[in-house]
């Protein structure tokens, strides 16, 4: 690896489109580029080198397949169109776009299928591909320019706009890169959404009607399944809605804030004390009113004497974060959302299994204090009294 | 699970042609082919007749069930069968969601008649051999890079077998004689009920080592992501899969926790003062080691003691510390071994964040079989609140029982359990956060500003003194008791100590604002030289920045716990400590959280 060192293969950085071709089976020449754009990226020593993936086998056909040679990444989409009017009773064809080695593709993948889907509904219909050398030879070089062209608005477009509309006589087609996240963790009752972003970024029109229904009761302190409650929606679908809006970015899940939760430090508390706009917006996030900004000091306090053992009850009776100008919640919520402090959850272990009890069922280690309340409907309280009482049960804080 | 190949295939390419010779594991691909064509064909499905769109339904999976699907052997024999230029390089094709890596070698077939002179076959030809793995597509580069060095691994030593004793052309044969085989059989058994339908592959498994050794490292890489191969019964060829060794032990099942090779290979904050902990036996280890191993790593393995920071090791196994930390590497990489802060009685220990707390976790029986009447769920309610050995020891307990915790700790530690907590310290002497170390430290951002309000801080000093001074004197009754410590150490007499002391004062914070300054000196201990020669010191050795755990400042200014512990304690309006896990060791914990 002696190239630079932001640009390596595995840096997970997405990178431009370096150069779209067409390539097809010609019955006499074999797998040949039929057009390229800018030409000659792709030298034909290297396209026969590949060849035999850019046009493979019939098994192979319509499936996206990416090559990685020579340092390039080479994504495409071969397709066989079987008719009696071509010289082998069928036309190979495969719209490949090429990377560098190290860019990222998967988001390209259903581009390439798109455009080629639409390709092969111009061939079809007016023979637009197959067409292209004959066309070239004789007096009417219109095709070849008119798919040169769209090959080119599709390579600027996409890499300037990430987006291209394309229209060809009767055809008009959207392209649009998409990023590929990680599915988000399912959304559980107790989990509390909050926006990442303020309400304004984004308008609210664009969802559908059931997530309309549900974003005015996201404010970070209801859970999901008080927020199914009143916003009257039955509650696997809010969910959904929300999983959904974790997707994009819009929420994130947050546990439900008690004065009894017990939060801890990570060692990106570290952070706060040296980055400057994380302090400004942590500053600006946590004040109680937007007049009266706390200091970095005591907050900084705040964040650090938490600690296993320490309830947010404890922290604001030893330091009163009303005359520190804090707002413990909105504290504790940009504390968790940034990463510095993270919950400890307490879980109710069942050590011997005697089945005496019904709600014992829960003690499994599996669900935490906040699960079980939620699902059960019974209140903290009660169940640590139970506990208290049940020498069999233990806490685990983890 | 992403770090777990699908498949592994053999095949070769020469002037014979191109086949796959072998694949394991395999299955008869025509029946599953056959449902699939079955299950295309929709009674209730309109049959639109030009919808050319949608008439060859297109495949986009080719992974069912674990396995793989969708690909004869031919097809893929082509797929593998490179072209020249390709060769010797790396192969990363993906199919759908199918990542195919391996390392395309060529090998010239030995010439043969220097051993028997009746071949015929005297000019050497040029053969291609390739052994390919299929991943999931989703699986990370890390994993794919790993595999992709196995497959040239593999190469490798082929190539050397080949050249040495025609091992590759000699299996190949064998491999043929058995596709031809069958292949005869099957079209003797035409028409017959096909009672006995006999994969090649089998027959290959039988005769030929190099598939046997394929299919070991398939297993071991699924199982426990460790191979160790002697190929042809002479090349030792070992391979480790670092993303899944790691987790046999742990037995977690969070998606995504893996230690990257590269993790591990930069463990930059490796610091002298953090020890080892081997996951494994110390003599089971010795023993797995090959005969041709490096001394130095059984020297360091005997000297072992979790108790031991490496640079007690290095001294120990008399080797230098940097052949310590590589050894260490070494031993982490191999999933033998994690890097732990020394276990000692001030350590404080918590319940590590992805602990596994249910009831039927394989680790409870594991634990009370290793340690008979105790019960892993109520150790770690123990440790549910931090403590360290010292807090939890008593005299009232039995002599063993240290010993007995002790070695609870350490298996706690070892299935990652257990997280130590490490106290960092800020020098917060204003509201504005961090002191004058971490003004010096945006130094490179604005290296301007800093630099004015330093100087100011200095010119400022001179006119303020005179500020201080009653207030200086208001203490004087305290530091004289001081004093006499202080006389031993400046040979001024009784009677300049006053003026001494502003003197030495000024002496230690000229480098600080007069913010600062002020907020030191109101407190109290701040009077006594001693205590601030030592604060001033840690906080321009930039310890007090959040950066250093008292472990490391003790370790790199050689002070003791008892006297960072007061400092603490005395400076502490203007310290704030804070408790966390050591970020260099993080990489043996997975952060649900983060």
């Amino acid at each position: 690896m002696d190239r630079n060192d932001t640009y390596f293969e595995g840096c997970g950085k997405e990178g431009p489109i370096n150069c779209i071709f067409l390539a097809e089976f010609h019955p006499v020449a074999g797998p040949k580029i039929t057009c390229q754009v800018p030409d000659d990226y792709i030298s034909k020593d290297t396209f026969e080198a590949v060849s035999v993936y850019i046009i493979p086998k019939a098994q192979l056909q319509r499936c996206t397949l990416t090559i990685t040679a020579f340092d390039l990444k080479i994504l495409g989409y071969p397709i066989k169109i079987d008719n009696k009017k071509y010289k082998r009773n069928a036309f190979y064809f495969n719209l490949c776009f090429v990377f560098d080695a190290w860019s990222r593709t998967v988001h390209y993948e259903p581009l390439v299928k798109k455009l080629s889907e639409y390709l092969t509904g111009m061939e079809v219909e007016t023979g637009f591909l197959s067409q292209q050398d004959e066309a070239s030879n004789q007096q009417d070089p219109s095709n070849r320019l008119r798919l040169i062209n769209m090959l080119n608005i599709v390579l600027q477009d996409l890499n300037k706009q990430r987006m291209c509309t394309l229209s060809e006589g009767s055809m008009t087609t959207h392209l649009k890169v998409v990023r590929v996240c990680h599915d988000p963790t399912p959304v559980l009752d107790h989990h509390v959404p909050i926006f990442v972003e303020p309400l304004d970024f984004f308008q609210t029109e664009q969802w559908d009607l059931t997530t309309q229904q549900v974003l005015p009761f996201i404010d970070g302190i209801n859970h999901v399944a008080k927020i199914a409650v009143e916003a009257d929606v039955e509650a696997n679908l809010v969910k959904a809605c929300l999983q959904n809006l974790e997707y994009y970015g819009v929420v994130r899940m947050i546990p439900i804030f008690q004065y009894s939760n017990v939060y801890v430090p990570t060692s990106k508390l570290h952070r706060l004390t040296i980055n400057k706009r994380l302090q400004d917006d942590c500053l600006r996030i946590v004040a109680r009113s937007g007049r009266q900004i706390p200091s970095i000091r005591d907050v900084f306090r705040l964040y650090s004497n938490m600690a296993h053992g320490t309830t947010v009850r404890d922290l604001c009776i030893r330091f009163d974060p009303v005359a520190l100008r804090v707002d413990e919640k909105r504290l504790v919520q940009f504390g968790v959302l940034e990463g510095l402090i993270r919950r400890v959850h307490k879980y109710p272990v069942m050590l011997s299994d005697d089945g005496s009890s019904t709600s014992l069922q829960h003690f499994t280690g599996l669900s935490s204090l906040d699960e079980i309340c939620c699902s059960t409907g019974i209140s903290k309280k009660q169940i640590e009294d139970q506990v208290e009482k049940d020498p069999n049960v233990i806490f685990l804080w983890k | 699970m992403e770090a777990n190949p699908i498949s592994v295939f053999f095949v070769k390419s020469d002037s014979k042609g191109d086949r796959l010779l072998f694949r394991y594991p395999y299955v008869s691909d025509s029946r599953t082919e056959q449902n699939q064509q079955n299950r295309k064909k929709n009674p209730y499905a309109l049959s639109v007749a030009e919808d050319l769109l949608l008439s060859p339904p297109p495949q986009s999976f080719n992974i069912e069930k674990g396995q793989l699907i969708g690909f004869t052997d031919e097809v893929l024999s082509t797929l593998f069968a490179v072209k020249q230029e390709l060769c010797d390089n790396k192969f990363e094709l993906k199919v759908n969601d199918v990542r195919f890596v391996g390392h395309p070698t060529l090998l010239q077939t030995s010439n043969r008649s220097k051993f028997n002179p009746d071949s015929k076959q005297s000019n050497p030809s040029i053969l291609l051999i390739h052994i390919v793995f299929a991943l999931q597509a989703v699986a990370s580069h890390s994993i794919v890079k790993c595999y992709y060095d196995l497959s040239k691994r593999l190469g490798v030593a082929l190539r050397h077998e080949e050249r040495r004793c025609g091992y590759v052309t000699q299996e190949m044969k064998t491999m043929i004689a058995a596709h031809d085989e069958v292949a005869a059989r099957e079209e003797e058994n035409e028409g017959k009920t096909n009672e006995e339908n006999i994969s090649p592959f089998d027959l290959i498994l039988e005769q030929c080592s190099l598939a046997r050794d394929l299919k070991s490292a398939y297993d071991d890489l699924c199982s426990n992501g460790l191979v160790k191969l002697r190929i042809n019964r002479w090349i030792e060829l070992s391979f480790c899969l670092t993303q899944k060794v790691n987790q046999s032990l742990t037995q977690k099942v969070y998606k995504g926790f893996m230690i990257e090779p590269e993790a591990i290979e930069c463990l930059e904050n490796l610091r002298p003062y953090h020890g080892l902990l081997l996951l494994v036996d110390q003599n089971l280890l010795l023993a797995s080691f090959p005969p041709d191993a490096s001394p130095a790593l059984t020297r360091l393995v005997s000297m072992y003691s979790p108790l031991k920071n490496l640079q007690t090791l290095s001294a120990d196994a008399d080797l230098t510390l940097a052949q310590v930390f590589n050894l260490a590497g070494h031993l982490v990489y191999w999933g033998n071994a994690m890097i732990i802060y020394p276990i000692c009685e001030s350590n404080i220990y918590t319940l590590s964040a992805d602990a596994p707390t249910h009831v039927n976790s394989p680790l409870v029986e594991k634990f009370s079989e290793h340690f008979v009447g105790e019960c892993l769920l109520q150790m770690m309610s123990e440790f549910s609140l931090p403590v360290s050995i010292r807090q939890k020891s008593s005299p009232l307990n039995p002599a063993q029982y240290e010993t007995q915790l002790a070695h609870i700790i350490v298996w706690m530690l070892q299935h990652r359990l257990l997280t130590q907590l490490h106290t960092y310290v800020y020098f917060m002497p204003s509201e504005k956060g961090l002191g004058p170390a971490a003004n010096s430290h945006q130094l490179q951002e604005t290296p301007s500003a800093t630099v004015v309000t330093r100087r100011e801080g200095s010119l400022q000093s001179t006119p303020d003194e005179n500020g201080l001074m009653p207030h200086v004197a208001s203490e004087s009754d305290l530091s004289s008791i001081v004093s006499d410590d202080l006389s031993g150490l400046t040979p001024q007499s009784q009677m300049n100590n006053w003026l001494n002391e502003t003197v030495w004062r000024d002496d230690y914070l000229t480098d600080f604002t007069e913010e600062e300054k002020s907020a030191i000196l109101k407190i109290p201990a701040s009077s006594n030289p001693e205590d601030l020669k030592l604060l001033v010191h840690l906080i321009q050795q930039g310890y007090f920045q959040g950066q250093h755990h008292l472990e490391e400042i003790m370790y790199l200014e050689n002070v003791r716990r008892s006297q960072l512990l007061q400092l603490l304690d005395k400076f502490r309006d203007v310290l704030v400590t804070c408790e966390t896990e050591d970020p260099a060791l993080s990489i043996f914990y997975s952060h649900p959280y983060a």
